[in-house]
């Protein structure tokens, strides 16, 4: 199916089109593919490396997959920076530019439905983390009532100060639990009051993420071009009243929209 | 409790609204890493189905080899300008 051993592989969609000459292409094989007003940023790439047995061959390939995913990345990066974007997930391919125009044909009118709700926003993500020890330590030193129960421990008898150390750890959890609530809540209500739409996602385990510190919010904005200000600006007020309390916030973009482009008839 | 700051009057750098309303220079905050690059690529974005379309399967497996992955990338570009990249 596919031409001289080549497959098509799909970065984005612009809705306008893309200065693919300016666009950083180690390979230089970039080039758009219009159909309807759409425009589709494709490369040509080896079907021996993207062909459904060389992709699953790869995908196991750590190294390849960084290279890869970067690349990815990176060209969308550059078109979205002169126009609006659908990103594409990693290896979406296609046989030929004929179906990859079928494709766009067959979701021509939903591609300008979301283009149209993305125009002049950015993605930004911003999640917090925590640190128990850290978040544990400042709970104690602020806290009036875990203060008022050490002061009680130091002058009890040892059954009293027992009950009083166990009253104290539970105390200390419930505060814990809520100070985290209330951060995580509380940031991202305000982000949201400052962004076109929110969503939250799957916390990531600290296997994956490789900090020592705990994921506690996950989330994801779209944001108006004109609120972007506001919305660092709120950043930064988070950052300033959280961190140093045992949490530590960390707000990446703008990103291609990849967490807002969904296909009203399948996920994305 | 935190007061929502209001008004418009901050601009961010690159971001105001001029005549080239495309002209927003991509600036990413400093602590990018390759794992946010990963989860967004890989895990979100447009997925299309269908006979001329070959797509990436089951890519829960990639984050099994994250770990490995990304243990062999240089720090840095997690300890990048952060000031709570040490915890303890």
């Amino acid at each position: 199916m596919a031409e001289n051993g080549q497959l098509v592989y799909l970065y984005c969609i612009a809705d306008s089109e893309p200065k693919i000459e300016q666009i950083e292409d180690a390979d230089n094989n970039l080039y758009s593919i219009c159909h309807n007003c759409l425009y589709a940023v494709v490369g040509k790439v080896d079907q021996r490396e993207f062909g459904e047995e060389g992709l699953k061959r790869n995908m196991a390939d750590m190294e390849w997959i960084k290279a890869k995913v970067s690349v990815h990345e990176r060209i969308i990066e550059q078109v979205m920076a002169d126009t609006d974007v659908i990103p594409f997930k990693f290896g979406t391919l296609f046989s030929t530019d004929a179906s990859l125009k079928a494709m766009l044909e067959q979701y021509g009118q939903e591609f300008k439905a979301i283009l149209g709700k993305l125009a002049f926003k950015q993605e930004w993500g911003f999640k917090i983390y925590y640190s128990p020890e850290k978040l544990k330590a400042n709970l104690s030193n602020g806290d009036f009532e875990i203060l008022k129960i050490e002061d009680e421990i130091k002058s009890a008898s040892a059954g009293k100060s027992y009950f009083l150390k166990k009253k104290k750890d539970e105390l200390i959890g419930k505060t814990l639990n809520e100070k985290i609530n209330e951060c995580g809540q509380e940031s991202f209500e305000l982000l949201k009051e400052l962004s076109f739409e929110a969503r939250i996602n799957r916390l990531l385990p600290r296997e994956v993420t490789e900090r020592d510190d705990e994921m506690v919010l996950n989330s994801v904005f779209l944001v108006d071009r004109d609120e972007v200000g506001d919305f660092r600006n709120m950043v930064d007020t988070l950052k300033m009243h959280y961190e140093g309390k045992g949490f530590y916030i960390d707000c990446t973009g703008p990103w291609p929209p990849y967490n807002f482009c969904g296909l009203s008839s399948g996920k994305g | 409790m935190i007061v929502p700051v209001h008004g418009r009057h901050i601009t961010s750098v690159g971001f105001q609204a001029g005549k080239d309303k495309m002209n927003a220079v991509v600036v990413k905050s400093k602590e990018v890493t390759l794992l946010e690059i990963l989860d967004r690529v890989l895990d979100k974005g447009v997925v299309i189905s269908g006979d001329m379309v070959i797509s990436v399967a089951d890519v829960d497996l990639i984050y099994l080899g994250l770990k490995v992955l990304l243990s062999s990338v240089e720090t840095i570009e997690k300890l990048k300008g952060s000031p709570f990249t040490s915890p303890m």
